[in-house]
């Protein structure tokens, strides 16, 4: 295993390059086909009627008028869907509950945000479709609605589920409420911490829910078969998960649901999940035709999961000496309609960096009247990292230490211990608060109205199932597949560790993601996981077939395997004394397969495990115009701990991307809501993401600490770095101006009320 | 005349609970110990404590082995005085 | 709504199609032509996604009516490249890592184009505020801005 960086800098000869994608042209030439794209001869359009009200019973839903238009081929409701028994089912920090699931996908007995899907109809064209939608009559008794987590939790807000008992609370509430869940995590004794500190900060923070942003919105294509079988190109993050909640909340069997994986416009979590795709399979079913369903930028603002919103108390305690004794965080969050809000991610990512003796970390998952929450890059840390960082700073600024040097003298490295239990299992924090100390920018004088600020961030990186298979060709060249959709260069990645692997050059490896029936199970490309995971497949299957080249060698110099190695794309004999004998390349293996036992090929899976966390510590400097309270960011450094970065730059890309979508999230978004609980700004004019005329270029450090347990030393990058960059902002604007932001977003009416209110 | 078997005494393995999972179901208790020499025996030895806890370890968590995180996995293996702590499972975006 | 008959020039091809009068050239293009490499990203305008040019001018096909394309010469992603040889932009995309899921870099190729066009060497700034129109959520922007001002080099001859 490879231990050190300098290791691997020895022996790499194409991981840690950066060479042109394999989908590349496709995608800056318009062939590349995202979900939209695909069509098929008699296909149908289908529209989605959604709810105007933000809380409503259903009372009737009339669609004969719909029913009657010409073109109009099929309708289906709610009730067109199998119902499921109330169950929490699967890991508990992410059960899923099929009851609410089919709930989520199209609404039943109420409305419960605006948005929600009543009623679908698929047609000969989108406009019969949208035309039919609006003849839909639906009478609904108006309730009252509650948005904002601490309304949501207030003894008389209006509940969205009467029968709503908190779990985790003993014992039992009597009353029902729309907390649907509370859990905490401790260790040590934080009195006891508390009063051994000199120094104690408390305070509270609000943040408002966020959306992944994707740019391309949700769409499919369903072909159900007049024999049961179903294809469906979907733009996900995972086919295999689309294809097993799809199945389930169809009612069909996973075997008979073929899903293509469509290239993919963004995600960043919220893919992970099905909106669309349950009901384009129903109604092609229903209809006998090839349905398509494209959602609206406003469908999808209205409709699908942001993150939590959140309310927050985090109050920390440390000496005059900066070390950190006592840690209690309250995280409130809001779930959306159903439960399932990342709140227990964040109660365990709140205090991850740090080696805190005594932490009390309790999170609250409430449901209210918006969609239902979903994953969202590194889900609940970024949020719980914005009020921890906050009062790391102002402690940092009381005990007169810098706030960079504050993280270190308390930052956690392998055998630290955690608040949730295991202990640290890896290095790498201190590495990168240590780039930042060393980055010649980070003692830079500023001017006027100028500020830095500081911020760390934690997330867990995933591991998890993931299959590969490589083939050699007749010609020598190779091809890779896997079941892992490329977000953002992962073909590439897979195939610079299959060539390095193989000892043959990046250009004879193709590289592909396979349908849900050529390849087996993949988890989604989601939390980290991609490179790390599927990776070991991949170089697991590479193996394998290097195995078989040894063999295949063997028998073509006829002696026994053990003379035969394989090294740098060559059989080679061990030593001069088992013959003279030519290296054998991969096309000379090749063309010689049939005579020694076929074709060339091995599959490989695996359940990883051992994957390291990813850790991110990041510096801003911003401006703020006192006039207009608008933050300008002057320069931001994000160093991260990679553990081996297989493509450079795609790796240094997802710091500067995760950074950026923390700055939208820091300065402008927002979900603004009336007083009836409505969307005032589902598009993008209003819903405001960083623009290029917003931003500097971003600097993204690769700090490179190995993770040995995986075979080029890769630990996930995707997700770290989205973590500090709010609490980084909200820290540079106090140094700036002298004035503390505790709520997000931090946009300019509201740092302009906060240097006026002096 | 027989020889008498010396039993040399192997290293428990250290099994943790999170507070709020030992709560749900192993009578609030967080720590035990029991004999293994990999998950598969771990998962068996909890379950023959409390009947059906096996089927809620391998559906709903993931495992730390002395802090390296690993998917529960029967054949992995857990050395004697090693820790292994259940933890829920994670899911990224 | 009885349909209009169009004949327009695309990628420097002509062109006929019908279409209804509300329909936009964005939904023409993608469901009429079957050229999908423009992209519908939000519909209203504000995302870029689905650039494209109108008598050399920069517009979002979205917010262009089909009926509207009646007589002029329309450019899209599809006419960037000549046979195997990419433009330049779109190899310094490419070798700058400028797209992550590549959704938005058609209209970004598209609007960087008509800069370049205009502008044959822009400073960053001008680079920035000219593509401001045009959202991506991947990258942060870095690799986009590089490979437009390494393309205008090039293209300059620098």
């Amino acid at each position: 295993m490879l231990t050190n960086t300098k290791d691997i800098e020895q022996v790499m000869k194409v991981v840690g390059t950066s060479p042109v994608r394999p989908d590349g042209v496709p995608k800056v030439t318009g062939q590349a086909q995202y979900g939209a794209d695909y069509s098929l001869p008699g296909m149908l359009w289908a529209k989605v009627l959604r709810s105007p009200h933000a809380h409503a019973r259903i009372l009737s839903v009339d669609t004969s008028k719909a029913a009657a238009l010409p073109g109009v081929k099929g309708i289906i409701l709610g009730s067109d869907f199998p119902d499921h028994p109330f169950d929490y089912v699967g890991p508990e920090r992410v059960a899923q509950n099929y009851w609410h699931m089919t709930r989520n996908i199209m609404a039943r007995e109420k409305a419960l945000f605006e948005g929600h899907a009543i009623a679908a109809v698929a047609a000969t064209t989108s406009a019969i479709a949208a035309e039919a939608v609006s003849l839909i009559e639906v009478k609904y008794e108006v309730l009252q609605h509650c948005i904002d987590v601490e309304d949501a939790m207030k003894p008389d807000a209006p509940l969205l589920f009467e029968d709503m008992i908190t779990r985790g609370v003993e014992p039992a509430p009597s009353k029902p409420s729309n907390i649907s869940k509370r859990l905490e995590f401790s260790v040590g004794d934080i009195a006891a911490g508390f009063a051994s500190a000199d120094e104690v900060v408390e305070m509270s923070f609000k943040t408002a829910a966020v959306h992944q942003g994707y740019i391309e919105p949700h769409s499919c294509l369903a072909r159900y078969g007049a024999d049961g079988q179903c294809e469906l190109w979907s733009a996900s993050q995972g086919h295999f998960v689309v294809r097993a909640y799809t199945a389930k909340l169809v009612g069909m069997e996973i075997g008979n649901l073929l899903v293509h994986p469509a290239e993919i416009g963004g995600g960043f979590g919220g893919k992970t999940v099905v909106y669309v795709e349950p009901m384009a399979v129903l109604l092609s079913r229903k209809t006998g035709h090839p349905v398509k369903i494209m959602m609206s930028r406003e469908d999808v603002f209205k409709s699908t999961g942001p993150t939590s919103g959140s309310s927050m108390t985090v109050k920390i305690g440390v000496k005059k000496d900066g070390t950190i004794v006592a840690a209690e965080g309250l995280f409130k969050f809001q779930a959306g309609a159903f439960p399932g809000s990342p709140v227990m991610n964040a109660t365990m990512c709140a205090f991850a960096p740090y080696i805190i003796p005594n932490v009390k970390s309790v999170g609250f998952d409430v449901v209210s009247n918006r969609p239902k929450s979903a994953a969202y890059r590194a889900p609940g840390s970024p949020i719980s990292a914005f009020a921890v960082e906050s009062v790391l700073d102002i402690l940092a600024k009381k005990i007169g230490m810098d706030p960079l040097k504050l993280r270190l003298k308390n930052a956690v490295k392998a055998g630290s211990p955690t608040a949730w239990g295991p202990k640290h299992s890896h290095d790498g924090y201190a590495e990168t608060i240590q780039a930042l100390l060393d980055h010649p920018q980070y003692n830079k004088p500023l001017g006027k109205n100028q500020g830095r600020g500081v911020a760390s961030g934690f997330w867990f990186n995933g591991g998890g199932e993931s299959t590969a298979s490589v083939h050699i060709n007749e010609d020598g060249t190779v091809v890779i597949a896997t079941g892992s959709m490329d977000v953002g260069g992962s073909r590439a990645s897979m195939a610079l560790m299959a060539a390095e692997t193989l000892g043959v050059p990046y250009e004879s490896v193709r590289s592909t993601v396979a349908d849900t029936a050529s390849i087996g199970y993949n988890h989604v490309t989601g939390g980290s996981r991609v490179t790390y995971a599927t990776g070991i497949a991949v170089v697991e299957a590479c193996n394998k077939v290097i195995e078989d080249l040894r063999l295949r060698a063997s028998l073509m110099w006829d002696t026994d395997i053990k003379n035969v190695v394989w090294s740098d794309g060559y059989a080679k004999p061990v030593d001069p004394s088992v013959g003279n004998f030519e290296p054998l390349s991969l096309k000379a293996i090749a063309g010689k397969r049939a005579v020694t036992g076929g074709p060339i090929g091995f599959e490989a899976s695996t359940n990883a495990g051992g994957q390291a966390p990813g850790f991110s510590t990041q510096f801003v400097d911003v401006e703020v115009d006192p006039e207009t309270g608008h933050v300008k960011i002057l320069q931001f450094v994000a160093a991260q701990d990679v553990g081996r970065a297989i493509h450079r730059d795609y790796c240094a890309g997802q710091i500067v991307g995760g950074v950026v979508q923390g700055i939208g999230w820091a300065l402008n978004e927002e979900y603004i809501y009336d007083s009836k609980g409505r969307l005032s700004n589902a598009g993008f004019l209003d819903y405001r993401i960083p623009v290029a005329s917003d931003l500097p270029m971003i600097e993204a450090v690769l700090v490179e600490v190995p993770n040995p347990s995986h075979p080029f030393g890769v630990k996930g990058v995707g997700e770290a770095n989205i973590v500090p960059p709010m609490a980084a902002i909200a820290n540079a604007i106090e140094n700036a101006i002298g004035r503390r932001m505790t709520e997000l977003p931090m946009s300019p009416p509201r740092v302009l009320a906060a240097i006026d209110a002096g | 005349m027989q020889a008498e078997a010396t039993v040399i005494p192997v290293k428990a393995v250290k099994v943790t609970f999170t507070a709020g999972f030992s709560r749900r179901y192993t009578d609030s208790i967080r720590e035990f110990e029991v004999q293994a020499k990999n998950i598969r025996g771990v998962i068996r030895a909890m379950n023959d404590l409390f009947p059906g806890l096996g089927e809620t370890l391998e559906e709903e968590t993931s495992i730390a082995i002395d802090g390296v995180i690993h998917e529960v996995d029967y054949t992995q293996p857990v050395k004697p005085g090693s820790e292994v702590f259940f933890i829920p499972r994670i899911e990224g975006g | 709504m009885s349909k209009h008959h169009v004949t327009t020039v695309i990628n420097g091809d002509p062109v006929e199609f019908l279409c209804q009068p509300n329909v936009s050239l964005l939904d023409v293009l993608r469901d009429e032509l079957n050229m999908t490499g423009t992209k519908e990203g939000c519909g209203t305008g504000d995302c870029g996604a689905c650039s494209v040019t109108l008598d050399g001018r920069l517009v979002c096909s979205c917010l262009v009516l089909g009926v509207e394309a009646q007589g002029k010469s329309i450019q899209t992603i599809e006419g960037m490249a000549n046979g195997e040889t990419l433009h330049v932009l779109q190899r310094k995309f490419l070798e700058h890592a400028a797209l992550q899921c590549g959704i938005c870099t058609p209209g970004f190729l598209i609007a960087a184009r008509s800069l370049l066009e205009r502008n044959n060497n822009p400073t960053e700034e001008e680079v920035r505020f000219w593509l401001a129109g045009n959202l991506c959520r991947c990258t942060g922007y870095n690799n986009i801005i590089t490979a437009v001002l390494e393309a205008a080099r090039e293209m300059r001859g620098a």
